[in-house]
């Protein structure tokens, strides 16, 4: 069980990386699904998770490819933070199921947009990789 | 200037829409953040992905983890458990990143993504 959770966690962290996420999104559905958790409980774990900086490792090589906009991300740390208040006090009074619904929803908007810019910024990320090739 | 001023203005108040999800969700807020950075302001991929991962440095969710901790819904021990693995997940995703193109992976990915969302809102609607 502790092995499981252990690689539950190593996978979800390739994501991360991977494609630049908190890792939120596959972590709820993981812990439901796999650990047979409460909705409630699996958000909440999920944003105790996320409070080190677990993605510190993978900025590191964004890093060195000077691919961090600094001062973009500092804008976007305090918008998240301020509006995580709200969600938070939005999603704690909802049913279990409604806010399952919900993250399901959502869940299917993310996989659209994250397959949206995945169709159109394909191109310039080959062309920019030809350029460092040649 | 005064476009920079409005890039800026605009480029938070995006952040605020995903940090809402962010609190909502329990998740971090990348999802939404990374294809905003693209699509609204034009950035490109790996930069749209390594300004997110920096956004997401600070505890940005702990207003909202308040919230849930507040209410009882959090799971200590998995928590715990799972953080060491995210962190070195991360580490070696990123590596990945950098070399191959990881069209095959997002659209497995997505379609996953797509389906477990589906599921969710199934079960959560049926009964």
């Amino acid at each position: 069980m502790i092995l499981l959770v252990l690689l539950l966690g190593l996978l979800v962290g390739v994501l991360v990386g991977l494609f630049g996420i908190g890792g939120g999104i596959v972590l709820v559905p993981a812990m439901v699904y796999l650990l047979g958790m409460d909705q409630h409980v699996a958000q909440g774990t999920s944003l105790f998770i996320l409070l080190p900086p677990v993605g510190l490792g993978a900025l590191r090589e964004y890093w060195k490819g000077g691919q961090v906009d600094l001062k973009a991300g500092t804008l976007c740390a305090g918008g998240i933070l301020l509006g995580g208040y709200v969600g938070g006090l939005i999603a704690v009074p909802l049913g279990s199921r409604e806010l399952k619904g919900l993250f399901g929803c959502f869940l299917m908007i993310g996989a659209v947009l994250l397959w949206r810019k995945h169709g159109e910024k394909n191109e310039t990320t080959s062309h920019k990789r030809d350029n460092m090739n040649g | 200037m005064a476009d920079a001023r409005a890039r800026n203005a605009g480029i938070f108040l995006a952040a605020c829409i995903c940090g809402i999800a962010s609190g909502l969700f329990g998740i971090g807020g990348g999802i939404l953040l990374v294809p905003f950075l693209v699509l609204l302001f034009s950035f490109e991929q790996h930069r749209a992905q390594g300004t997110s991962l920096i956004a997401l440095i600070p505890p940005t969710g702990a207003l909202a983890f308040f919230a849930y901790a507040r209410a009882g819904d959090v799971s200590w021990r998995t928590g715990l458990l799972l953080i060491p693995g995210v962190f070195f997940g991360g580490l070696v995703g990123a590596r990945l990143a950098e070399r191959l193109r990881p069209r095959r992976m997002r659209l497995l990915f997505t379609v996953l993504m797509f389906l477990l969302g589906l599921w969710q809102t199934v079960s959560a609607f049926r009964r």
